[in-house]
């Protein structure tokens, strides 16, 4: 279960200078569930995925994953935990544009220094649940954005996280290429993983397999 | 874990490959810092590649050298000394042995170069070990009692050169021709010392030389005690007023400022060197670009521990830096041993004219190799981990946002 208790997140841009993108959130999603968090840009959506995720810290409250305090989490940890529970699927994907496919989606597990035969495995069968393993050697900067968001979604599940979070995930898409990805999170649902998506891409309101919709609006929830 | 080798345990393959790749990646950039970073440890341990080989042929010529030498002045310059003198001189307290030496430098030329022409007599103390071990070695005396002399390897070479294979053909002062047969070629110690030295029987010396059986070039003298060299020289200085006394000490000093000028010049250059490398690590050191930053962000965002971004980082900045000092380093010891530094040989050049050919003498010394590693490899290493650390600190959100 994630658990935001009273969060509140303040970006200092400057000394004199700070933008509160979160003020006193409280929030629960359960295990299994699908969230969709809409909302304008600059609303608070993805700063509540990047204190889920542990990318960030906040400013003051608790966010618990499992009952674990993960915002007091010292920073190795925090990666541990990322690489442990979260699969991240970024906005603009963050692929490294000039490894191939097959080297971006093996990255998280670069550090666990696997056997050779795990690492085929694993990407391979990463690679064929997401088509994108007739693209394995190509480089990502020679992607379309679909392809992209296949390598970024098949990245995102290479260590078979618990958590699945989606920042804007459709923003570079067409419609075609959106609805293929709804298909996909229609999978993952499937496979009882706690999904959260911050969009505002009206494609994902009141699809039949998202449990809630939460807006967000000027940092709050608005219930 | 299974499958996994020892080294597999150990090292991170996937860490280093992902190094590799991110070096192949910047290919441009890390082409040119590799360019620089090897020329610069080339130069580096060029200069004390020379260094160390001039350090050792002075030091074994320092030790060649006579304590003492007692020369004829007249009228400003060096005369023949009578050999009566060594009887006197020897009877000095303190004094081991004094030995009359005949000797003199012979311009051949055709080639262009001076020989020293060193006589010696059998029955007789000789002055330093490697004459010692030439007199032991070979025969003078030959059965058809034709004169013979024993050469240096680079006198050997100027003959042959010349056509001199078997023997060569002196001058003498009266200009008529003295034939002397090569009996034989020695590899001393040092080439400064002998490369241009030919050994033959005194009586051969005087004729070529037209000097008299009561004189000599020169006295060399042998004192007990080493401390009392000073205070020896002074009494014979003394005894003859008309001679030049000059002790090995001064000898030191007049080839320790050659050494010591030329040092300096390349101890300049060892600055520039320097000077230039740090301007690379401070431009390194000085930040890292915004692709390297998100590359960074990415990586922590994805689960890299900040230990596991700078490992990446370290392997990748070592195999860089050390695939530079091992060419840097390759470089060195072809340019140096096997092509005799040109160019940089030139700054010797006021010491080689000493001598017929001066060739730098290999000398394999870890230390030099320790020093130019040191001075290099752990400093670009740290330059690079250094702001990756401080990137990879930061909240990863804040990076790649």
């Amino acid at each position: 279960m994630i658990e935001l208790i009273d969060v509140t997140k303040i970006y200092e841009v400057n000394k004199k200078e700070s933008v509160r993108a979160l003020s006193h959130i409280n929030l629960k999603i359960k295990e299994g569930e699908l969230v969709i968090l809409k909302g304008s840009s600059g609303s608070g959506k993805s700063t509540i995925l990047s204190l889920i995720a542990a990318l960030s810290k906040p400013t003051s409250g608790e966010v618990l994953v499992d009952t674990k305090k993960i915002s007091k989490l010292p920073d190795n940890f925090s990666s541990e935990y990322r690489r442990d529970n979260i699969g991240f699927v970024f906005q603009k994907y963050n692929l490294i544009p000039n490894l191939s496919v097959k080297e971006n989606i093996l990255l998280p597990l670069v550090p666990l220094n696997l056997d050779a035969q795990s690492m085929h495995q694993m990407s391979e069968s990463v690679m064929q649940r997401f088509h994108i393993e007739h693209k394995q050697d190509v480089l990502v900067r020679n992607l379309s954005g679909g392809e992209q968001q296949r390598a970024a979604i098949a990245r995102a599940n290479i260590n078979n996280p618990k958590i699945i979070l989606a920042d804007e995930p459709t923003a570079n898409l067409d419609e075609k290429l959106s609805l293929h990805f709804i298909e996909m999170l229609r999978e993952l649902k499937a496979s009882n993983k706690t999904i959260v998506i911050a969009t505002h891409d009206p494609l994902f309101f009141g699809l039949d397999f998202v449990d809630r919709e939460i807006q967000v609006h000027n940092g709050s929830l608005v219930l | 874990m299974k499958n996994k080798t020892w080294l597999q345990s150990v090292l991170n393959i996937y860490l280093i490959e992902y190094a590799l790749s991110a070096i192949l990646r910047q290919k441009y950039k890390n082409f040119f810092i590799l360019s620089i970073f090897t020329f610069l440890t080339f130069l580096l341990a060029s200069v004390f590649f020379i260094t160390n080989s001039i350090k050792y042929e002075l030091e074994s010529t320092l030790e060649a050298l006579p304590q003492i030498i007692v020369q004829k002045i007249k009228a400003g310059r060096q005369d023949d000394m009578d050999v009566s003198a060594v009887d006197e001189i020897l009877s000095i307290a303190g004094v081991s042995d004094a030995v009359a030496r005949v000797w003199g430098y012979y311009y051949f030329q055709n080639a262009g170069v001076n020989f020293t022409l060193v006589g010696v007599d059998e029955y007789e103390n000789q002055y330093k070990n490697s004459l010692e071990k030439i007199v032991q070695k070979f025969d003078f005396n030959n059965e058809e009692n034709i004169p013979s002399m024993i050469v240096g390897q680079g006198v050997k070479e100027n003959m042959s050169r010349n056509y001199y294979k078997q023997y060569f053909n002196f001058i003498k002062s009266e200009g008529t021709l003295k034939k002397v047969n090569i009996a034989g070629v020695f590899d001393a110690d040092t080439q400064l010392e002998s490369n241009d030295m030919i050994v033959m029987s005194k009586d051969e010396v005087r004729e070529i030389f037209d000097i008299q059986q009561t004189k000599a070039t020169d006295i060399v003298v042998k004192v007990v005690n080493p401390e009392e060299i000073n205070t020896i020289a002074s009494k014979i200085r003394l005894m003859y007023p008309e001679c030049r006394v000059i002790t090995n000490q001064d000898l030191q000093v007049s080839y320790q400022n050659i050494f010591d000028y030329k040092s300096g010049i390349f101890l300049a250059l060892f600055i520039v060197c320097l000077f230039t490398f740090f301007m690379i690590v401070y431009d390194k050191a000085s930040g890292l670009s915004s692709e390297e930053k998100r590359e960074i962000g990415i990586l922590k965002a994805i689960g890299w521990r900040v230990d596991d971004v700078l490992k990446e980082k370290f392997y990748e900045s070592f195999i860089l830096s050390f695939f530079a000092y091992v060419l840097g380093i390759g470089f060195a010891f072809a340019f140096v041993y096997i092509f005799q530094a040109p160019l940089l040989r030139n700054v010797f050049i006021g010491y080689s004219e000493l001598k017929t050919s001066f060739e730098l003498p290999f000398v394999f010394d870890t230390q030099t190799l320790f020093l130019v590693f040191f001075l290099s490899v752990p400093i670009y290493v740290a330059a690079t981990i250094l702001p990756s650390w401080k990137v990879a600190t930061l909240e990863a959100d804040e990076v790649i946002r």
